[in-house]
């Protein structure tokens, strides 16, 4: 497989951070053309069942824009807690719950990379300690060798050989987790596509410094 | 009886509750008793964002009660032309399923879908079909410009509260004023006047009089919110025709202090760069020892291995000599990891005394009091 | 925040350091350097990892002399903090105790034995619903917090149950801090345009009282307006809102 030189954009971001009155903390993210609300309540209570001593719990729910949740989206859930559950200072809320819930408003490719970047916002608009933070970015495999990073202008998850996601962590750019969603790819194009999110995710970390500086540009 | 002032904030609820919904078809069979009659569907998700107290899944009483007044009012009033939305008589007609997702809870959620929903069906575009005999197409948007929903009219709901046995109203209440009300009236009504829902709830016994007043207060909320509707149906078709971008993307104001914007960037990456830790061509020991490189994992042995550093086992107490030294010398060099490891299994911030400084900056919440060379003292 | 008079290194680099905006998992090792004494005290929203002062919460880091360093966040949500004055709301009475909601993950307990001139046959009077100015005497992650109405002599200064009638507000944690900080002037000036009676809980939690209920709902609006304003704009703020009272 050919693999061209590797330079592309990310798609235009935007976000409005505490929107919602009922939430601790809220975020509505758009990349590219995927829109994704986010809101966090917590440390709240917790119900007995789920409590955990020596942390707190993280309950995810995901929902999708049509219809009712489907497996897809209990994948996402669970992906998304267990990259908060490591990201969270979840030992200094023992029983009690951290819920997150993700509206999907808008589904143009990289709904996941969009759905952990807008809980992320939402999580540091309501001020949760945390360890680190985490930026995903996904990038989709061409037939024809080419990658490129999603979302993208004109392109969606179709008509790809492989999708890809990396979840990183700052400052050091190490991977939390990735996830393959479509199709395999050869080791070779996941080094690829690992190096070209590496750079991209730069764009998404000074995204979040923006979007909080406008936040307390206002207390002084 | 007596009024407060009515509080006029349809542009107030349209921005503290904010509302999301879309409309979805499908080509199904038809019910039974109506051949040649599509189907509408309305589905209202009481999402645990809008307030902590709703559950995902569980449908409280407020939730079957909104539903069940959203779908009267869309459904019995017939707003929608249902004989259109069939293909085939008794074979196949278009399902149309209505999905309200509430963002946030500040009052009135019965008002807002309403706008919602008929809004979305006012949006909604089906694809084309045509059929030849027992055959149908149905063509792709690319193929063919989908074609609107037929809407008779748009019903919309007006909420009144009361209170104090009827004697003050207010309408449009806010989500303080719904918890302290006495009864709730109900009014679906369009543009034309006529009434397609009406609906009392509460304890209490309402004259004549208020509710012919109140269906004159719904008369005059219902031409400003149809307007409204209308205005924002023009201003997307023509966006959409000068091929502008639109959608939810495009509709939160662009101006405003919580809201970040970036534009689209370049993203260079060094061609051919391969990460250093995987290679194609590996053996089970050259993977094996490339792990243990990187210091983390330590293989003790064929399909056995740790990871981390290992702590100072505290199970035992009998320590011979020799352990002991060995535990002298692990101590000293990884102190600081020992302690790291304490700090991180018991907390982060621990609490002290602060004594005579809640009155002035009560910000400092917990202090963690340390040396200079920052060592933690074993705890 | 203001510094020391004399611009030494230290000090312009603690000043570089402090009124910026800091994100969680970042390392700011420059501060071991630039405190005089020996002790460095970090507040909320900072903690050590590994030798490492790293930031757990997102807001403008702040200092304050001589070592004192922490981030100012905005939250809503209230974590107990032992001694902490804050407003409750009667949940429940259970036997000899009530449930107290403070806005936290856990409802707090409040024994009825907690208040002034209160013993086992004289109990005080009160119910469910009732606001309570409470403080905090148990608050840590692990156990369930504890208020209580009376301080350490036995005698309620200004604690205990909150009557006749008045307006809660609720607003984000900052806002409190600021009100209550000596530097604010937004209850020095509202008091002096519009009498009224207030209780601040460190919890978000304002209940405010004035003549009438029409002062009250205007002093309930200038509190949460004040939220980011400066003291200029909250001195204009109170001087427009008592002409337009006095207009009606």
């Amino acid at each position: 497989m050919e693999i061209s030189d590797g330079s592309c954009s990310t798609a235009s971001m935007s976000c409005t951070l505490g929107d919602l009155s009922q939430p601790d903390g809220s975020a509505s993210l758009t990349h590219g053309n995927t829109q994704v609300a986010a809101a966090v309540y917590g440390p709240c209570e917790v119900r007995l069942s789920k409590e955990f001593p020596d942390r707190a719990t993280i309950e995810v729910i995901h929902k999708p824009k049509v219809g009712l949740p489907r497996c897809e989206d209990k994948l996402r859930e669970t992906l998304l807690r267990s990259i908060f559950e490591t990201a969270a200072l979840t030992a200094l809320h023992p029983r009690s719950s951290i819920q997150i819930i993700i509206q999907e408003i808008e589904d143009q490719g990289g709904l996941l990379a969009t759905s952990i970047n807008a809980a992320c916002l939402a999580l540091l608009d309501a001020s949760i300690s945390m360890k680190f933070l985490v930026a995903a970015v996904t990038a989709k495999v061409k037939h024809d060798g080419s990658v490129l990073l999603l979302p993208q202008e004109g392109s969606t998850e179709k008509d790809s050989l492989g999708i890809i996601t990396f979840v990183f962590r700052e400052p050091d750019k190490s991977v939390v987790c990735s996830f393959t969603s479509v199709g395999t790819l050869s080791l070779q194009q996941r080094n690829q596509c690992l190096s070209l999110c590496q750079e991209a995710c730069d764009t998404v970390f000074k995204f979040y410094r923006e979007c909080l500086e406008n936040k307390f540009s206002k207390i002084k | 009886m007596r009024d407060t002032p009515l509080s006029n904030c349809e542009r107030e609820f349209l921005l503290d509750i904010i509302k999301e919904r879309k409309v979805s078809c499908e080509v199904t069979l038809p019910k039974l008793r109506r051949p040649t009659e599509g189907i509408l569907f309305v589905n209202v998700e009481l999402s645990p964002m809008a307030s902590a107290s709703f559950e995902q899944g569980r449908l409280t009483e407020e939730g079957v009660e909104l539903s069940r007044l959203l779908e009267r009012c869309l459904k019995e009033s017939h707003c929608v032309d249902l004989e259109s939305l069939c293909i085939i008589a008794g074979a196949k007609v278009w399902s149309i399923r209505v999905d309200i997702h509430i963002l946030n809870h500040d009052g009135n959620m019965l008002d807002c879908s309403s706008i919602a929903a008929i809004s979305a069906l006012a949006h909604f575009r089906r694809p084309d079909v045509t059929v030849k005999g027992e055959e149908v197409t149905i063509h792709t948007s690319e193929e063919r410009d989908p074609i609107p929903l037929s809407l008779h009219h748009m019903p919309l709901c007006v909420s009144f509260a009361f209170f104090h046995q009827g004697k003050y109203l207010l309408v449009d209440p806010g989500e303080l004023e719904e918890r302290v009300m006495d009864g709730k009236m109900v009014i679906g009504m369009n543009k034309h006047r006529e009434i397609c829902m009406l609906q009392i709830t509460g304890q209490m016994l309402l004259l004549k009089e208020q509710v012919l007043r109140c269906s004159n207060i719904a008369v005059v909320k219902v031409m400003e919110m149809t307007e409204l509707i209308q205005e924002a149906l023009l201003n997307d078709k023509s966006s959409r025709a000068k091929g502008l971008k639109c959608g939810f993307a495009e509709s939160a104001t662009k101006r405003k202090v919580n809201r970040t914007w970036k534009e689209a960037m370049d993203v260079n990456s060094v061609p051919g760069c391969e990460v250093p830790s995987d290679s194609d061509s590996e053996s089970d020991e050259d993977v094996e020892s490339k792990i243990s490189e990187r210091g983390d994992v330590n293989v003790l042995g064929h399909g056995v291995g740790a990871i981390g550093k290992s702590a100072v086992s505290k199970w035992f107490e009998e320590n011979t000599d020799d352990m002991e030294k060995e535990l002298e010398e692990e101590r000293n060099k990884s102190v600081h990891t020992n302690s790291s490891q304490q700090e991180k299994a018991m907390t982060a911030v621990m609490p002290a005394d602060i004594s005579g400084d809640h009155e002035g900056d009560s910000e400092e919440e917990a202090i963690q009091i340390l040396d200079k060379d920052l060592k933690l003292q074993p705890m | 925040m203001w510094f020391a008079g004399f611009s030494s290194t230290s000090n312009m680099e603690t000043k570089q350091l402090a009124r910026r905006v800091v994100m969680p998992g970042e390392k700011i090792n420059a501060l071991k350097n630039c405190a005089d004494s020996s002790k460095i005290i970090l507040g909320p929203g900072l903690r050590l990892e590994d030798e490492d002062i790293c930031v757990a919460k997102s807001g403008i880091l702040r200092f304050r002399e001589p070592n004192v360093y922490w981030v100012d966040s905005h939250q809503t949500r209230y974590v107990p903090v032992k001694g902490e004055t804050v407003i409750g709301i009667i949940t429940q009475k259970v036997g000899d105790t009530f449930r107290v909601d403070i806005g936290g993950s856990e409802q707090a307990s409040l024994s009825f034995l907690s208040f002034e001139g209160a013993t086992k046959r004289n109990r005080p009077d009160v119910k469910v619903g009732d606001i309570v100015y409470c403080r905090l005497l148990v608050a840590n992650k692990d156990m369930e917090p504890e208020v209580v109405c009376i301080d350490g002599q036995g005698r309620s200064s200004g604690m205990g149950v909150i009557r006749n009638g008045g307006f809660l507000v609720r607003t984000s944690l900052s806002l409190v801090r600021k009100i209550l900080n000596a530097d604010c002037v937004l209850m020095k000036c509202l008091g002096n345009k519009i009498p009224f009676e207030a209780a601040v809980g460190m919890n978000g939690r304002v209940w405010v009282k004035a003549r009438s209920n029409k002062e009250t709902i205007a002093v309930a609006n200038a509190i949460l307006a004040s939220e980011y304003m400066t003291n200029e704009e909250i001195k204009n703020m109170c001087q427009r809102l008592a002409d337009a009272l006095d207009g009606f």
